[in-house]
């Protein structure tokens, strides 16, 4: 069986993570506000591939949506954290493979990723802190972390399916 | 041991040579990414469709500009020794994505440093000034919008010629901190860019006030509405320098 990085469905689903933030299609937003496509590419891959390679694939997304963000904020650490533990969570015990499930996780990653921003954006701009506590910061966290939820179940299952499928019929 | 440190780097090479073409793109804020999005996505950028509706709006744009431009007149008649321009040309430039709202508030231009633009340039949507460039690629400029946390421009009421910040929020309306105690403005007033800016032309719209805080401190500060909306915009001028 030829190695996970090597199916073309799974670079290209790869590439789409920067271009489908770049893209950020009005009609599939809450708000606003679009899904974390990190997230939804990043979960199914660590589940399958273990913690090793979805930490890389973490660094990886996060070095790619960081070139393409404005400002100086990074996503680069969270990404890797979540990467690796999705991935410890693939290795132990059953399958996860619920939609329940995968969706709880895709939220919860959303919800860290937010908060981490959040709190670089407490930290760069201490000017004036206390305007970044409006309801904006906690909309965006919402919006964004209950499409996620949402969202994954459809994209995550499909990519799972992608990357436990052997090269020979994908 | 050799033999097993070749077998390791033959197996490892294609992925540090990745990393390493992610951390340049990462430290050039993503040129090869905003290039190849830019080409890939050449075939479906705005169409001529918006240009009656960009028009109306740039009628409104147009007749408050005039109103800030015979002001600015009067005003600098009675100085002598006034040498700058107000004007300043504008280029149309094609929007290829926009984040209006959420962490990153930015828009993606179609043009890039071979189109002569740079960083600093204002960047004006219908009825007025919507963000400044923040960085180019070869083919590409990224916007900051007025209301992306961390912008500030300095700008004025132009009614009781008042200073102050326009600082963004994240949310739709940034807030206007003023320099002075009493700014003497009412709700209505419309906002401009300050004509002591270097870095911004003088006198472009930028919205109108919404409300007002007199008693915050240190200072006033008034919530302003934008005159040009980012969501729904799929050209906008940039200033030429």
């Amino acid at each position: 069986m030829v190695s996970n990085h090597l199916k073309p469905l799974v670079v290209a689903s790869a590439l789409g993570v920067p271009f489908l933030s770049f893209l950020a299609p009005s009609w599939l937003s809450l708000m606003g506000v679009g899904p974390n496509w990190a997230v939804l590419w990043l979960l199914p891959w660590a589940l399958v591939d273990g913690p090793l390679s979805g930490g890389l694939a973490g660094l990886f997304l996060g070095l790619s949506l960081d070139a393409i963000s404005l400002g100086d904020g990074t996503q680069v650490p969270v990404l890797v954290l979540l990467g690796f533990w999705w991935g410890r969570l693939g290795r132990r015990g059953m399958p996860i493979e619920r939609k329940f499930n995968l969706g709880l996780l895709a939220w919860i990653g959303s919800v860290v990723i937010g908060v981490n921003i959040w709190g670089q954006f407490l930290l760069t701009q201490m000017n004036n802190p206390i305007a970044l506590f409006h309801s904006w910061s906690l909309h965006t966290i919402l919006c964004q972390s209950i499409l996620t939820g949402l969202l994954c179940p459809l994209v995550s299952s499909f990519l799972l399916i992608i990357f436990k499928t052997p090269r020979s019929s994908a | 041991m050799p033999k097993l440190r070749l077998h390791l780097w033959r197996r490892l090479w294609p992925w540090f040579l990745l990393a390493t073409c992610l951390f340049i793109t990462r430290w050039s804020k993503g040129a090869g990414f905003s290039d190849a999005y830019a080409f890939i996505t050449r075939p479906f950028w705005p169409g001529p469709a918006q240009k009656e509706w960009i028009q109306s709006g740039a009628e409104l744009e147009q007749q408050i500009k005039l109103d800030l431009l015979e002001q600015d007149n009067k005003r600098l008649r009675k100085m002598l020794s006034i040498e700058r321009s107000t004007k300043s040309g504008f280029v149309s430039v094609p929007v290829i994505s926009r984040r209006p709202k959420g962490w990153w508030q930015q828009l993606e231009l179609g043009k890039g440093a071979l189109d002569g633009l740079e960083a600093g340039l204002a960047v004006m949507g219908p009825g007025g000034l919507i963000g400044i460039v923040q960085s180019v690629t070869p083919m590409t400029a990224r916007v900051q919008l007025l209301t992306a946390p961390g912008s500030q421009v300095g700008v004025w009421v132009t009614r009781t010629q008042r200073h102050g910040i326009l600082l963004g929020m994240g949310t739709n309306r940034p807030q206007l901190t003023f320099l002075d105690k009493d700014p003497k403005v009412m709700e209505g007033d419309v906002v401009s860019t300050s004509p002591a800016s270097t870095l911004l032309p003088p006198n472009l719209p930028v919205g109108v006030i919404q409300s007002l805080d007199r008693k915050a401190l240190p200072a006033p500060h008034a919530s302003v509405q934008l005159l040009a909306a980012p969501e729904a915009i799929d050209w906008v001028q940039v200033q030429e320098r």
